[in-house]
């Protein structure tokens, strides 16, 4: 399946801003299911503008961006065209018993020759405390040798079932424990209880930012999150395997899903981070467009 | 003349009072405790250790009048240099006196090399362990450490990953931490490897010591520090990228940090530029000084600030300390900093159990100081034993992030033992175990005599230019005030020794004791680095001192007129003159309009709280102590700048102006504003009489001078002057009586005018003769000769904000004619037009100079 994304972040400032400092995640990150075709980032205004592109520790592309001239807004776009491959079929069943994957967490070599790239994402980070709490609501979906999948799946589709989908609940600020209490929350607050909850059993699990296709194929229902940012969860299933699992929409990721980056939380791939000098309040808003390609 | 390693007579006379006084020999005869553990001054059966003799020797009989007017001259110097240290969480905690013992601890130089060679091991393991896990990770690959001991640690930083270090040198400032075991081993206790504090002190403590025991400090041949402090220069100007003139800065959290008395001392004693994280702006991927004359390329920033903070677009998003970009900046290789962000990771627990190995493999020698044994409960061994041991263990946070308070295994009941175990279980990686160790004492001289308290000696080492490390030959000595007390903190009350580690041969004397800047000579060069390196923010923070102590000195004046009138009813027209004083207090909103009204008759009790109200209330924004409050803020803020002077009497001000306990008459009251007044004017007089007229204090000078012209026209309105004519001719001469004391030119109008007072001759005094250093010309000429010294901001293209400050300035001044002042329909125009004119000169001054806008989140 081929895409054409486009994600527009605008910022309106009181007054002006002698300049700012910008870190994005806004190129996707390419993986075996997912190639970039084209990508074009651009800054609005754009007289003096330092830009640096780098990958991230855990691999994704992001570009720091300086504006260097007095601005009363700014205008962050990026345009790419993805093509996301189907993924096979994964055989839940035969993925390894979820008691094996703690315990080679926990003697800590998880792969020979891991320098950590798959242990990293079992411990707390700074927006997933683990605890007790998220470990007793994941217990139910793991029960004693499930193959690590099932267990993921039945999670993720618990998640789905009894939380509920509210942009007025939570802000980026609202702690994991509190979502945990009120089973509200949006798409990024889902995504950090199921990882949250599989690292709490002692689980590797990695937080996804990317998009979903705005407008579904015809005769499906439109999902949840579509024209923003989306986020969902990925638990490790054993050798290179993981298994992406969007808890907003109860479904194992397909092609409708492009990834853009992925980390241990929000804090590690948000798509915008910024600092600026000066200026009063600002105004954010954010647009995402998924658009279908025909080949 | 002095020979190598001949004893002068001196010296022989030394020693044979040592051997006269033999019952130094005696622990007991002096009365020194001595428990099971290693004592530094005595042996187990309680006779004096050899390198003590020459030292006990020429301290004489340790007679408690002696030693305490040397303890007299310590604190007289410490107080003299200003050296204090802040305690975080009490609010009496700014600015306590450093506290010194009068004995030093003395090493040996045989031990001095064991320890010196085992810590210069120790630092280019660190260094290597960094430069690996930064890059690499060939440690973690290879299963020489587990993944663990980063993923799981909240003090590595994923951010400067994969960055470039010049040298792959991340560690250039370190410093350990030692304690002695019962055995007299010296073991590492803890490693400082991102921001370490003491040095400073060390040095300070030397700099005392010497001078207050001079003839020990000549006997004793002490190793001196001032090498290694040149050599770390040396090595920071080695770091930077540009080689022509670079700029080094000391990057400080600011006054309210815990140690920024030695923030301000090193960067003195370095010679480098001491800045805030406000101070510095990132542009083009480079770091630059923002200064009153533009942007200065910084090349070596030298923090003080820890990793976390040091940048907020990338590291910890809500920290103001540090400088959004920095790590941009770094990653181009535009700047080097110094130790490198992400460094702090060694000063984590769990890794000290895997040194030994790690030493073989990476040096391929044997770990040579040895480091109190701790086991990381992360690793599955380490736990077991830790679970086993419990009772034996001290509990610690393996990463100094999630810090919470050591546990004393034995010490647990059965359920909070079993809440440990339960904790361990499920963040294993969050816990160490470690020995419970017993430090060594060191005497102390407490309550008349000297006594043995525990002791942690914290040594310094530095890179050199050449890849390896210098060790400062001495180190800061903490010890507790406790005897049985095995928590050494400065922030817990605990004392410091200067270290003297003694020379196996004499000492070069062409080798001063410390370079003999102390830290008041210091701060007497202010200002010394160029006028290109003050930092906007001190320019600001100097105008706006120099607008407080000019409006606290108002208001002192008025308070002063109104309590002489209340106290001494019998002063020629003390009633007329009240009334006058009291509304001026009022319209200037030191008290309220209806007392003014009554202008003091009848309202006895009611003026009498409400003029207490206006000086002491620190709830009042008008009143003197809110005034005085800002003005001790704000010299706070640019400490680093102000002469030692200075600052005293900034802070007796600040304490002259606090409410004393019980009543307070008139009488007295009058007493405690003189003494204001009195300080007030000693802090303008060093700032006229100590000052290097630089830019720097062209900004005070300015802020005095602003103050001062904006209060005078005040003062002038206040009283109503373009009405006097319409008044009665005794309230017209109370009003004049008012307008020249307050102006304190009551003594020149009587030398030139003998008649009664005049409207017109006193105006003429007041406004326009520019001989009067307290006329409104004199201030308004002052401030045009900064205007044009200062230079220009380089903002092309808009209209010039210091050209349209001179010309409210000279419009100021064109009014001011003999002719116009004298007449009062004119005179009415002149002051409502100055009343709206000047004010604005300060904005333009700030829209000029010190528009250096603070960084926040997008």
């Amino acid at each position: 399946m081929r895409y054409r994304c486009r994600h527009t972040t605008r910022y309106d400032y009181g007054e002006d801003v002698p300049a700012s400092h910008h870190i994005v995640h806004l190129t996707a990150r390419e993986h075996p299911l997912q190639r970039c075709r084209r990508n074009l980032l651009t800054v609005e205004p754009g007289g003096n503008v330092v830009r640096a592109d780098q990958l991230d520790y855990f691999g994704n592309p992001i570009t720091y961006l300086a504006v260097q001239e007095p601005h009363r807004h700014l205008v962050i776009t990026t345009e790419s065209e993805m093509e996301v491959f189907p993924s096979p079929p994964i055989d839940a069943e035969s993925t390894p018993a979820w008691e094996r994957l703690r315990d080679v967490v926990r003697t800590g070599m998880p792969v020979p020759n891991d320098g950590g790239e798959i242990l990293q994402y079992a411990f707390d980070s700074t927006l997933v405390p683990t605890g007790p709490e998220l470990a007793a609501y994941a217990a139910p979906s793991f029960t004693p040798e499930l193959p690590v999948a099932l267990g993921a799946i039945d999670l993720m589709r618990r998640i789905h079932r009894d939380f509920t989908f509210d942009p007025h609940a939570t802000t980026v600020a609202t702690p994991l424990r509190q979502v945990l209490a009120n089973r509200r929350g949006v798409c990024q607050d889902f995504a950090h209880v199921i990882v949250g909850a599989l690292r709490s059993l002692g689980l590797p699990a990695r937080y996804v930012s990317g998009y979903l296709r705005t407008l579904p194929p015809p005769g499906r229902p439109r999902l949840i999150g579509a024209d923003m940012s989306h986020a969902w969860g990925s638990v490790w299933c054993g050798s290179d395997q993981w298994l992406d699992l969007c808890p907003t929409n109860g479904r194992v990721t397909d092609e409708d899903f492009i990834t853009v980056a992925w980390g241990r939380d929000y804090d590690d791939v948000s798509p915008v981070r910024g600092v600026i000098h000066g200026g009063a309040g600002h105004g954010l808003s954010v647009e995402v467009d998924v658009e279908p390609l025909d080949d | 003349m002095s020979s190598l390693d001949t004893p002068t007579p001196d010296h022989a006379d030394a020693s044979s009072k040592l051997i006269q006084g033999s019952l130094f020999g005696e622990a007991d005869a002096i009365g020194y405790g001595l428990g099971p553990i290693y004592d530094e001054m005595v042996t187990g059966q309680g006779r004096l250790r050899p390198h003590w003799q020459t030292f006990m020797g020429t301290l004489g009989p340790l007679d408690p009048e002696i030693m305490a007017e040397r303890w007299e001259e310590a604190r007289r110097l410490l107080h003299q240099n200003g050296v204090t240290y802040n305690i975080y969480g009490d609010p009496q905690g700014m600015e306590r006196p450093w506290p010194l013992d009068m004995i030093p601890l003395l090493i040996p130089s045989h031990e001095w090399r064991a320890i010196e060679s085992g810590l210069v091991q120790r630092a280019m393991l660190l260094n290597a362990v960094l430069a690996d896990l930064y890059g690499p990770q060939t440690l973690i690959r290879d299963g020489r450490l587990p993944p663990a001991v980063i993923c799981a640690d909240p003090g590595f930083r994923r951010e400067v990953h994969g960055v470039r270090v010049p040298g792959d040198m991340f560690l250039h400032f370190y410093a350990v931490d030692l304690a002695r075991a019962p055995d007299g081993r010296w073991w590492v206790l803890s490693d400082r490897t991102q921001a370490p504090s003491g040095s400073g002190y060390a040095l300070e403590n030397r700099a005392v010591m010497a001078k207050v025991l001079p003839d020990s400090f000549r006997h004793c041949h002490v190793e001196r520090l001032a090498p290694f402090f040149n050599a770390f220069k040396d090595t920071l100007r080695a770091l930077a990228p540009r080689r022509e003139n670079p700029r080094i800065v000391l990057l400080t959290p600011g006054p309210y940090n815990e140690t920024y008395f030695e923030h301000v001392y090193l960067a003195r004693h370095l010679g480098i530029t001491l800045v805030e994280g406000a101070d510095l702006t990132v542009r083009d991927r480079q770091v630059f000084l923002k200064t009153l004359s533009g942007l200065e390329p910084v090349d070596v920033i030298l923090r003080r600030v820890d990793d976390d903070f040091c940048d907020p677009l990338q590291l910890r998003a809500e920290s103001t300390l540090g400088v959004p970009g920095l790590v941009q900046a770094v990653r181009a290789g535009t700047v080097v900093v110094a130790n490198a962000l992400g460094s702090g990771l060694m000063e984590s627990m769990s890794f000290k159990s895997f040194l030994p190995t790690l030493c073989r493999h990476l040096l391929g020698e044997e770990l040579r100081l040895p480091c109190v044994a701790s086991w990381w409960c992360g690793a599955d061994s380490e736990r077991s034993y830790v679970l086993d041991h419990l009772d034996g263990l001290v509990i610690k946070p393996a990463f100094p992030s999630r810090s919470f308070e050591p546990i004393f295994g034995a010490d647990l009941s059965t359920a909070e033992r079993r809440e440990l175990v339960e904790k361990i279980r499920r963040r294993p990686w969050d816990r160490v175990g470690q020995e419970r160790l017993s430090l060594s004492t060191a005497p102390v001289w407490q309550g008349g005599r000297l006594q043995p308290r525990p002791l942690v000696l914290r040594v310094f080492l530095c890179a050199t230019a050449d890849g390896r490390y210098a060790v400062m030959p001495g180190g800061l000595t903490r010890v507790s005030t406790e005897p049985g007390k095995l928590v050494v903190s400065m922030q817990r009350g605990g004392g410091s020794k200067d270290t003297w580690v003694l020379a196996a041969r004499r000492i070069e004397s062409s080798t001063p004791a410390v370079r003999t800047t102390s830290f008041g000579e210091l701060r007497a060069a202010e200002f010394r680095s160029a006028a290109t390196d003050l930092p906007s923010r001190v320019a600001d923070g100097l105008f706006w001192l120099g607008r407080y102590a000019e409006r606290s000195e108002g208001a002192v004046r008025l308070l002063r007129g109104a309590y002489t009138r209340l106290t001494d009813g019998n002063m020629p027209g003390a009633s007329d003159e009240l009334r006058p004083l009291l509304r001026l207090m009022a319209w200037i909103g030191m008290i309220p309009w209806d007392l003014a009204k009554m202008g003091g008759i009848g309202s006895g009790r009611a003026l009498r709280t409400a003029l207490q109200t206006s000086v002491f209330d620190a709830e009042h924004p008008n009143s003197l102590r809110s005034n005085v409050i800002r003005l001790h803020r704000t010299a706070y803020s640019v400490r680093d700048r102000l002469s030692l002077d200075l600052w005293r009497v900034i802070s007796s001000v600040e304490r002259q102006s606090v409410q004393p306990r019980g009543r307070v008459d008139a009488a007295s009251m009058l007493l405690r504003l003189d003494d204001v007044m009195t300080s007030l004017a000693a802090m303008a007089g060093l700032e006229q009489e100590s000052m290097t007229r630089s830019h720097g204090w062209r900004f005070l000078d300015f802020g005095r001078r602003a103050e001062r012209a904006i209060h005078i026209v005040s003062v002038m309105r206040g009283v109503r002057i373009a009405e006097t004519e319409r008044m009665a001719e005794i309230e017209q001469t109370a009003a004049l009586e008012v307008l020249l004391e307050l102006g304190e030119s009551f003594m020149t109008y009587r030398e030139r005018h003998l008649a009664a007072l005049q409207l017109a001759p006193v105006l003429e005094l007041l406004l326009v003769d520019d001989s009067n250093p307290r006329a409104l010309a004199f201030q308004l000429q002052a401030m045009e000769r900064h205007l044009r010294a200062l230079p220009r901001s380089a903002s092309p293209g808009h209209d010039d904000p210091t050209d349209a400050a001179l010309r409210i300035i000279h419009a100021a001044m064109s009014s001011l004619r003999v002719e116009t002042v004298g007449h009062a329909a004119t005179l009415a125009t002149v002051i409502d037009q100055l009343a709206s004119s000047l004010p604005e000169v300060s904005n333009l001054l700030a829209h000029a100079y010190f528009s250096h806008a603070f960084a926040r989140p997008a």
